[in-house]
Formats: C-alpha cells, structure tokens, sequence
C-alpha cells in the first residue's frame, strides 16, 4: 500500500528542551499504524506537530507526497486530518450532533443572517452513528449523559465524520473498562474497513498488537525503530521502548 | 455500544412515556421549570392577599418595572454561559446615561445620543471581553477593575449631576403602551427573542456553550476561544448601553451613581432562571422571568407594607438560594 503521510526529520524544541530531535516515520494508508513510546518518548509532541498544535521548527510533512504546513489545528483539519484526544475534546453539556458538527455547523441564509440547520445535522449524524453501529442513545443527547465508551464512540465518529486522510487516536482505550475497550477496538476496525487511515498512539502493547498493521517506537525524541506488528512479540516492543534490545 | 446494529423494538408509545417520566425525575427539568413555577405561585399568593396585585394596570406596570432587569440579565447571560461574570454591568448602565446626556447637551440628535449610549456599553464590553480573553486575567479581576474605572468615569464626565433631558421621544419608551403593554417591556421581549435566535440558531451561540463548557475542547476543536469570550461580553456590555437608554428614558435625566442594585438583580435573574453558573448550559427565557419574578416579589412585599430596605436582603437571600439549588451542577 501507499504512503499516505510521510514525517521527515521532525524537531521541535521548547527551550532548552528538545522534544524532538529528528522523527521520521511513514504512515500508509488504509491501515491501523500505531506509536509507542515511554512518558516523555516525544510521542505526543510528535503528534500534536500532526494535529498542528505545533509547529515543527525544522523538517517535513507530507501527505500523499505533498508538503504541509500546520500553524493551527484548523489548519491540519483543512487537510483532512482529524484527531480523537485522550480528553476526547467533548463539549459534555451539549448534544452529540451539536459535537459532532462543532465548528463545522451546517448553516442556510445569506452571510450575515446564517441560521443552523439543525434538522439536517440530527439527521446526518444520526445516519453516520447507525453506520459505525454504535449505541449512542439518541443524537440529541447531551453527551455528558453518556458512558466512557459510548463518549469515546461520538469523539470516533466524530473523526470518522471528518476525516479525508488520517485519524489520530491518542490512547483511545486508556480511561476505558476491558468490555468497553473491546467495544472501541471493534470500531476503530470497522473505521479502517471502510477505507480511512488511522493512526494510534498507545500504551498498552497487547492493544497495540491487536489492532495495528505497522508500529513505530519512539525513544528520546527519535523514532528509532519501526516494524510489522506481526513480525515483533510484545517482549520484543517492550525491549525495543525501553532501550534494552536493539532497534529494527 | 455493541457491535450490532441496535434493535428498537419498543412500541413508540412506551418510548414517549419512558421520555416523559424521565425528564420529570430529572434535575435539569426542575431547574428549567423553578423560575417559571415560582413566578406562578407568587402571582397566586399575592393575589389571593390583595386582588389588585393581579388587576391588568398592576401586571403591566410591574412588567414596566421588570424592563432594565430583564435587559441587564440578558446581558449578564452572555457572560455567566461564558462561566464568567461582568461585575461592571451597572457601572456601564450609568455611565452609558451620562455619555447620551453628555452628547445631548452638545446638541446631538437624540438617536445619535441613545447610539453613543449603546456604543459606551459596546466599549466596555469590549475592554472586559480583551482583558479576560486575550490576557487571560480572570473575568472576576477584569470586571472589577472595570467597575471602578467606569464608575470613576462616569462621576469625572459628569462631576456628579444629573442632566435634565427633557425629550418627549425618549420619555415615550417608557410611558407609551401598546394595549395597556408599555413600549419599554416590549423593546426587551423582542431584545430577548433576538438573543435567542443568536444563542440557539447560529454557529456562534453554539460556539459561545461549547466554550463556556469546556474551552480546552472548544481550542481543540478549532475555535478561537478569545474571539468567542470577546463578542460575548461585548453582546453583554451593549445590553447595559440598552439598559443606559432605558434608564434614562424613565427617569428623563442622566444617572451618574452607579445603582449596585441593578447588579444583584441581573445576577440573581440568571441564577434564578437555571443558567449553569460554570457555563455552557443557557435559556434565555430563565433570565427573563426570573427578573420578572424579582421585580414581582420587590412590588410584592410593598403591596404588604414591606419597607424598602427588606429588598436587598431578600435579594440576596433568593441568590444564594437558587445557587445552593444549583450547586456542583456541571
């Protein structure tokens, strides 16, 4: 398959602190690629450099071969990137749809008298929820009436919804029981079946072996090894984060 | 969820008394139904006590005096959805009285005055909405700051007198009637189904609760939270300019002292109308009537033979009741 997004050479510094001190990685499209990393790894430097709440100070992105730039999260959205934080970004006390549309509200009227369509925005997300076939109650729910893993299912779908090249899930299952976690698993496959692209960001290596078709693992503000998930062990990913067995 | 497409087999009936009996048992429509509720029972024990509390000139002079609370909670409605506050409200309504009375006395046309009001509101409205976005000091802070920088001005233009505005247009907002309705009370309905409309059919109201709820989401989610908090306290400062004209307009002079109570009573509007005080979560019909609700107890407790000074105490104490109702709601 394709590379759909290719990170060259990525640094970002904070300070006297360097994030990231050269990643690369290539991220193809139709499958599930996962990063791993331990706390401070630069893992979620480098993926905040994707969803553009940073900018790299030096070096590329590209998706399908074509350089970007970020300065905003808008502006990794524009390009068809969508990204599921570990706090979900829910708004709790308003509706699924209103969610799901946020930000990308569907409007009629003439500039400056633009009013929500709001019929027409129940109606598509309510449509999107029923194809990913996830239980979520009633798309005028608030969503803070929701369970962990049916709040996780809106932020997917929301993704889903949006996503024209890649969506990023940041610890997807962390705050999640073993059921709903399955639940979520058994989306983000569903996701990946209708064609998109995604990217995970995990701590839990079982998961990682699970769901994903390529991992890359980070150390030290580097991606020092990237492989098949089906060609490594859990033990070996383990060796391979914490530095003690040597990189692909 | 389930990896199944769900199944409804419930008959629909079931469903709609399933929906019914849970939104009788739920917080939130109590909440939404406290104020309205309240505003009944009080109009049947007062008028059960004295009759003529309930006789149409009574309903509708009282709904005339309702006018400025009602458009100051308006104001204040913004601001509390934004999960802050604007503490320079009542400040902004007379200092707003003295820049109309200050232009008319420079022999501007009386619109252009009420618009110099509304744009005085504007202003402040629109220090408080940068300070609190922008420089990110808290809106508690900012508005207080602003509440005695704009009383300070309000005092320094005016050096303290009032100004005679002896103009039959103005005067008419709040005398004219419309079927016994004063003009006034109708300018703040339609000032209300306005501000609806802008919170629950447009983009930017559902950007103002979504950054009201959560606005490390709302960033996330590509809003620009400063923009937001601007234009919302803004939307709450031309309210007080509202409020200037109105004010004026009843007393037919300019009001340089700024009266704290005006303050207290949007407050306590917005907290008696179920508007969550940590944002995100609004009605517009709440504040309305809870500042119908304060301005009929107010008259009420005259009616009884109250004194005056009871009312603040009483205010005070509905206050800390309805947020005591509202506690640790998010």
């Amino acid at each position: 398959m394709t590379d759909k997004i290719v990170v060259e050479n990525i640094h970002k510094s904070f300070g006297n602190v360097d994030a990231l001190k050269g990643a690369s990685l290539t991220i193809k499209a139709g499958e599930i690629t996962a990063i791993v990393g331990d706390n401070g790894a630069g893992k979620s430097t480098l993926v905040k450099c994707l969803t553009g709440l940073y900018t790299p100070d030096e070096g590329e992105i590209r998706i399908d071969g074509e350089p970007v730039r970020f300065s905003s999260p808008r502006d990794a959205r524009d390009k068809g990137i969508e990204t599921v934080y570990q706090d979900l970004a829910l708004s709790d006390q308003l509706s699924v749809w209103q969610n799901m549309y946020m930000d990308r509200e569907l409007v009629a009227g003439i500039p400056g008298f633009q009013f929500l369509r709001r019929g027409e925005m129940k109606r598509r997300a309510a449509e999107l929820i029923a194809d990913l076939a996830v239980n979520v109650p009633g798309v005028g729910r608030s969503v803070k009436r929701l369970s962990g893993g049916q709040r996780q299912a809106v932020a997917i779908a929301r993704g889903v919804m949006w996503a024209k090249n890649m969506i990023i899930l940041d610890e997807p299952t962390a705050a999640l029981g073993l059921n709903e976690t399955a639940q979520v698993e058994a989306l983000i496959r569903r996701v990946v079946e209708g064609g998109k692209t995604v990217l995970v960001v995990s701590h839990n290596f079982e998961q990682v072996k699970r769901l994903s078709q390529q991992v890359w693992v980070m150390r030290g503000g580097r991606v020092v090894g990237g492989t098949r998930t089906e060609e490594v062990s859990g033990e070996q990913l383990v060796g391979m984060v914490t530095g003690a067995v040597r990189t692909v | 969820m389930t990896t199944q497409t769900p199944t409804r087999t419930r008959p629909s009936v079931d469903e709609a008394a399933h929906a019914v009996r849970r939104s009788l048992t739920s917080e939130e429509t109590w909440m939404k139904l406290a104020a309205p509720v309240a505003l009944i029972v009080l109009a049947i024990v007062l008028g059960s006590i004295n009759p003529r509390f309930l006789s149409w000139p009574s309903i509708t002079s009282m709904l005339a005096d309702a006018t400025i609370p009602i458009v100051l909670a308006l104001g204040a409605t913004f601001a509390v959805t934004l999960a802050g506050i604007d503490l320079s409200l009542a400040a902004t309504v007379a200092l707003g009285s003295v820049t109309l009375a200050t232009a008319y006395q420079a022999g501007l046309p009386l619109i252009v005055c009420c618009g110099i009001a509304l744009l005085t509101g504007l202003a402040i409205g629109a220090i408080n909405g940068t300070f609190i976005g922008w420089v990110r000091i808290p809106d508690f802070i900012v508005t207080l700051g602003t509440l005695s920088v704009v009383m300070g001005l309000s005092l320094i233009i005016s050096q303290g007198k009032p100004v005679q505005i002896p103009e039959r247009a103005l005067t008419a907002i709040s005398t004219a009637n419309i079927g016994g309705i004063r003009v006034n009370f109708l300018i703040a309905i339609a000032l209300a189904i306005v501000l609806h409309v802008v919170l629950f059919r447009t983009r930017f109201g559902t950007h103002l609760l979504a950054v009201g709820d959560n606005p490390d989401a709302a960033k996330a989610m590509g809003l620009k939270v400063p923009r937001i908090k601007l234009a919302g306290y803004m939307i709450c400062g031309a309210m007080a300019g509202v409020g200037a004209i109105m004010l004026t307009s009843y007393i037919g002079s300019s009001q340089p002292a700024t009266n704290t109570d005006y303050l207290l009573k949007a407050i306590a509007a917005v907290v008696l109308g179920g508007v969550s005080l940590f944002g995100g979560r609004a009605t517009i019909y709440g504040p309305v009537i809870g500042a119908i609700l304060l301005t009929f107890l107010q008259s009420g407790l005259t009616l009884l033979g109250v004194s005056a000074f009871y009312s603040p105490l009483m205010i005070g104490i509905v206050v800390i009741a309805a947020a005591t109702l509202m506690r640790g709601r998010k």
